[in-house]
């Protein structure tokens, strides 16, 4: 693994500025919720201008770590604080600093203990940055509860429907899933023998045995499984979102999930290749399992989160199966979902948020016919649902087509599984947006108002940031190839391609029944 | 044959024919939504810019001696890469021009049509994003890029069909609509996922000439995949029965992209695959036999509907069937030459039933009829002269790309294709001349002619410009018949075209004029009843106006097994199943939990008790070991 030091720390600078915004934020006196809603978006506006910048300052060519920064921080048991982006981190700060951002504002008629609301917010985020950007297994872990812990607050205080349930329930698969994620870190440091948390050292000069990285794999899969929305531990993701207030379904979905994929492939794929060999066919079969049972549960829900959290748990399989695969194509495949699906759902959310907003309700059959008076909330549902369904030229398209042709490749018959479920689930999402957006208008609704231009705003880039990168999905492919061709080229050739004649067989036995 | 470069002023204008539209598009969505006029003006500018480009190809080509193709390398993953381009031949010279021009000429109409609408700015923006889509798909070099842009010009016709969103049953329409193409895609995306994985290559070019490493089973398991895309896209049978529901968009839409483009799209990308196709006979006996069926069908269903523009839909569905029975006989020239004079004679017929519906605000046949309908003149000789073409009557363009698909029909092995085409063309002239008939003799006369509804809107003078236009295309193309077969099947070996078998060519235009004159005796003259013979068998009407019954077969099927069935199973699976192993799970945390803390209550006997015997039976194990 290359690594290139940082002329300047710009990765600490992200943390920096939502430290201080969280103090800043703190100081403030109780009542000034404005200050503190002014705080938090110029905090997430710089860390968001950071992350473009890093996304686009990344030298494609070079490849490797880069903005590398190393601090001692425990020498005699062999922690330091070690940040460094790659062409799987950048997009994922990229992602951090749009939801952020967008977040924010979206949260901007929040009335109810405001100033608690955003620090808490900043704080989650801070864990998000963290974890996206370290490179210490100890600080991977650390960042990683950080940004676990203050959803619980989030959504008991300012949740809605069953939020203590649904809280309570995230809380604990949460920490269940760290309590094997922290075993599986020590287990790994321990028996390396090097005396280091480093992550890139340990990639280096560490040979663990086939047993230990399968044990190894198999606890971090399960454990950053659980966040990622794995089927069978995906069930805290719909009731968490159904449970949280806006902008933290949108960091929730968005964000917080992608940790749990984020982390499979860093710590998992990175230290235990032979574990991730050994365990793709389970992973490929559960995140099948995953993509269609997402879309079959959630073609019978009636509440709008409900709806888009089953179809999460759909997409976020997409992202397992593009794993699972094991080949460039699938692993770009499902970084660029992990981006596309993120951006999405958050703007999914916040589209819900204000329907909820206004019309107090997230029923579908209470609304309908929403379009007539928000034209532009219903644009942005559509979009969104468009981007769901995996219409071209919007961002989730692409990603879709490389870990289906990825897939195809290796497992042909769960490939052809999970796009025969695209009718199922384009099926599911127009239904949404015809209950929600079209038909006759429920006169109960006809005096809402649409949303301002500033409330329009966040939810406008999200949605440029679906179309731009649809048009333009070389800017992200370029990007995350410089991590995935190396990640690939270290497992050998080793990975073997399911051939036609399987089919082929069957097939001619089919056939000669045909006069 | 080898392919060429494009020259550099042929690639500008064939990209300018494709992005100016998009450019509009984006325009109008960021900038004029509350501008409809300059959206509107904006979009016809683009459909014009379009229209000359696609022209001034076509000119400087007509002499092509080779295909033509240039890609660049949009995105790369690995050595995946996917590239977009341009593959100019006379096939798709011909489609970019059929479909610039149609949709420029609908565009103008719909200045008149859809003046007023709260949602003009917005129709035409969703117009030069089909534009776009289907100059796209046009010119694909690729079959992915055919695919990225088939699914494009869906998404725009699911906008545009349910371009009425405050009716529920336009969007209801739109949604089964992309649902139904999209459940064909499904089957097209395993085709050329086979093609791409097994076959090596997704070029167009490459797979014509058999340059791919499929087995010849594989090629026809993928060839009929991609069939089944083609069958969703082209409303064939079983996947037909979107497309009559897809008549809720406003009717210029219906025009341009339920008869005239997107539908024929699916039989372009059969002819653009022919040479593909061709390797395998299963693969053309199967189109065959569903064009066959669904022409047949679909006609049948024609002769009993009361609503203009559903008997132009079914027509449409039967029409493309037509079309994919003669590139399955091997026709290529004559199935291509149909869709020319279809897309023509169609549009022309969709938008004179568009004045009609407008200035009588309904769709039903006998209620314009008696309203006096038939005093509309120009809409009416318009109609008329397109209902001839589709009957198949000389001199109209109908007639002579008939008489090559029959040809092409009576060139086959089993005679049984060309029979069905035959009892086709009868069919055709039949219904076509039933909707003429009930217009121009209604029975009962209204007391006045003011009858108008609250939306009747005159016509513009645009609007019957664009239907005389139309209307000499679709006296004069079939003079050029010849000239059009000859220079569409330059690079086609494997067409089988120019057959003439003399009963053929003899038996359709006989059958066509029976037809009319059936629909003569029942609809036209004045003892008639004006009860078609259908109607006149209960059960068979009503089987022909139930659709065959398809219709219920979808809604069980989506209702009974996705939705109740595996959905519901699915649904009682998260709550019971995996819900109830986590309440479990809890519940024994729970218990454990109170075992624990029963240990720590102060209740002292009991647990003086409980350590006395402990400490006796650790007594007694100890003595005896």
């Amino acid at each position: 693994m290359q690594m290139h030091a940082a002329h300047f720390p710009f990765l600490s600078t992200i943390l920096l500025i939502c430290v201080s915004g969280l103090a800043l934020v703190l100081v403030l006196p109780k009542n000034s919720n404005a200050a503190v809603k002014w705080v938090s978006a110029a905090c997430s506006a710089a860390t968001l201008a950071l992350s473009v910048f890093l996304f686009a300052a990344y030298d494609r060519a070079a490849g490797g770590m880069q903005f590398v920064e190393r601090l001692d921080w425990i020498p005699s048991m062999g922690i330091s604080y070690l940040n460094g982006i790659d062409g799987f981190a950048a997009p994922m700060l990229l992602l951090t600093g749009i939801v952020f951002f967008t977040g924010v504002v979206s949260m901007w008629e929040l009335d109810f203990r405001v100033k608690e609301f955003f620090a808490l917010f900043i704080l989650l985020v801070i864990g998000v940055y963290g974890m996206f950007m370290a490179l210490d297994l100890f600080f991977i872990f650390v960042w990683f509860d950080v940004s676990l812990l203050p959803m619980y607050l989030l959504i008991v205080i300012w949740g809605s429907s069953a939020r203590e349930y649904g809280a309570m329930k995230l809380t604990l698969y949460l920490l269940f899933g760290s309590a094997l994620i922290l075993p599986g870190i020590i287990y790994l440091a321990a028996v390396s023998g090097l005396e280091t948390f480093s992550l890139p050292a340990l990639v280096e000069n560490a040979s663990f045995s086939g047993f230990e990285q399968k044990t190894a794999f198999l606890l971090f899969y399960i454990g950053f499984g659980i966040l990622a929305g794995v089927w069978p531990f995906h069930s805290w993701s719909p009731t968490g979102h159904v449970a949280a207030p806006t902008a933290v379904s949108m960091l929730h979905a968005g964000v917080l999930m992608k940790i749990g994929a984020f982390g499979i492939l860093r710590v998992g794929m990175f230290l235990c290749p032979e574990g991730w060999m050994y365990w793709s066919p389970m992973m490929a079969v559960l995140a099948v399992i995953g993509i269609v049972y997402g879309v079959m549960v959630g073609l019978r829900q009636t509440d709008l989160k409900f709806v888009i959290g089953y179809s999460s748990v759909s997409h976020m399989g997409i992202v397992g199966l593009g794993f699972a695969t094991m080949t460039v194509d699938g692993i770009n495949g499902a970084v660029f979902q992990m981006f596309a699906h993120g951006v999405m759902t958050a703007l999914f959310f916040s589209a819900v948020g204000h329907i909820y907003d206004r019309t107090h309700t997230r029923e579908i059959g209470e609304l309908g016919g929403l379009s007539a008076v928000m034209p532009a909330a219903s644009s942005y549902f559509v979009i969104a649902a468009l981007a769901g369904i995996g219409v071209p030229c919007l961002a989730s398209f692409w990603a879709e087509l490389l870990v289906f042709i990825a897939a195809f490749r290796v497992y042909p018959a769960l490939a052809m599984i999970s796009v025969g479920v695209l009718v199922v689930n384009a099926l599911f999402m127009l239904r949404v947006v015809r209950n929600t957006c079209f038909g006759p208008l429920n006169p109960r609704w006809a005096h809402l108002k649409d949303m301002s231009f500033a409330m329009g705003m966040p939810r406008a880039v999200l949605a440029a940031a679906i179309v731009g990168f649809g048009l333009m999905p070389f800017l992200m492919y370029d990007l995350i190839q410089t991590a995935s061709v190396p990640l690939i080229h270290a497992l050998g050739p080793a990975v073997g391609l399911a051939g036609p004649e399987s089919v082929e067989t069957l097939f001619t036995e089919l056939m000669s029944v045909w006069p | 044959m080898l392919l060429q470069p494009v020259p550099e002023i042929s690639l500008f204008l064939a990209w300018a024919a494709a992005v100016v539209p998009l450019a509009a598009f984006g325009l109008i969505l960021v900038f004029l939504r509350g501008l409809p006029r300059a959206a509107a003006g904006t979009s016809v500018a683009a459909a014009a810019v379009s229209l000359i480009c696609a022209v001034c190809l076509l000119v400087r080509h007509l002499g092509m001696d080779a295909p033509l193709q240039s890609s660049v390398t949009w995105m790369a993953s690995g050595d995946f890469e996917i590239a977009v381009g341009v593959l100019l031949d006379p096939l798709s010279l011909v489609m970019l021009v059929i479909v610039t021009c149609i949709a420029f000429l609908v565009q103008v109409y719909s200045l008149g049509y859809m003046a007023g609408d709260a949602g003009y700015g917005r129709y035409f923006g969703f117009m030069s994003l089909f534009a776009w889509a289907m100059a796209g798909l046009v010119l694909a070099p690729n079959i992915l890029q055919v695919f990225i842009f088939w699914e494009l010009v869906g998404v725009s016709s699911y906008l545009l069909i349910g371009f009425w969103y405050e009716k529920f049953s336009a969007t209801r329409a739109g949604k089964k609509a992309f649902i139904m193409t999209r459940a064909g895609d499904t089957l097209f995306f395993w085709g050329w996922l086979i093609l791409l994985v097994w076959g090596g290559t997704l070029q167009i070019f490459e797979l014509n000439s058999g340059a791919h490493g499929l087995s010849s089973a594989m090629t026809t398991a993928s060839a009929l995949l991609v069939f089944g895309g083609i069958i969703g896209k082209s409303a064939q049978f079983p996947l037909m029965t979107w497309l009559p529901d897809a008549m809720e968009g406003p009717t210029p839409v219906s025009a341009l992209l339920h008869s005239a483009t997107m539908v024929a799209a699916g039989v372009f990308l059969l002819g653009r695959l022919f040479p593909f196709f061709s390797q395998s006979d299963t693969v053309m006996t199967v189109c065959m036999a569903v064009g066959t069926v669904s022409m047949l069908l679909s006609a049948t269903m024609a002769m009993v509907s009361r609503d203009i523009k559903q008997v132009w839909a079914y027509s449409t569905i039967s029409q493309l069937g037509f079309m994919i029975m003669a590139l399955g006989a091997g026709g290529y020239a004559a199935g291509i030459f149909h869709l020319t004079t279809h897309a023509g004679f169609k549009a022309l017929l969709f938008l004179c039933a568009g004045v009609l519906i407008h200035a009588h605000d309904t769709n039903d046949m006998f209620v314009i009829g008696r309203a006096g309908g038939r005093r509309m003149k120009t809409a009416m000789v318009c109609m008329t002269a397109g209902a001839l073409a589709l009957a198949g009557i000389w001199p109209f363009s109908g007639f002579f790309s008939k008489e090559a698909i029959m040809g092409a029909l009576a060139a086959a092995d089993n005679p049984v294709w060309l029979f069905c085409g035959l009892a086709g063309v009868f069919l055709t002239a039949y219904y076509t001349f039933r909707l003429i008939f009930i217009i121009l003799f209604p029975r009962t006369q209204a007391a006045g002619a003011n009858s108008h509804g609250h939306g009747s809107v005159p016509a513009s003078a645009a609007m019957y410009a664009v239907l005389v236009i139309l209307a000499v295309i679709t006296l004069a193309a079939g003079f050029f018949a010849q000239g059009f077969q000859d220079f569409i099947s330059i690079h086609s070996p494997h067409a089988k075209d120019g057959h003439t078998a003399f009963l053929a060519h003899i038996a359709s235009p006989v059958l066509a004029v029976a037809g009319i004159f059936a629909a003569w005796m029942q609809f036209g003259r004045s003892a008639s009843d004006q009860v078609g013979f259908a109607e006149k068998i209960g059960p068979v009407g009503r089987l022909f106006a139930s659709r065959w019954y398809l219709d219920h077969v979808y809604a069980w099927i989506t209702d009974r097994v996705l939705d109740r069935g595996i959905a519901e199973g699915a649904r009682r699976t998260e709550n019971r199943v995996i819900e109830g192993a986590l309440a479990m799970i809890t519940g024994w945390v729970v218990i454990c939990g109170r075992m624990a803390a029963g240990w720590h209550r102060a209740m002292i006997q009991p647990k003086l008790m409980v350590a006395v015997a402990v400490m006796f039976g650790l007594t007694l194990i100890l003595l005896v070991v």
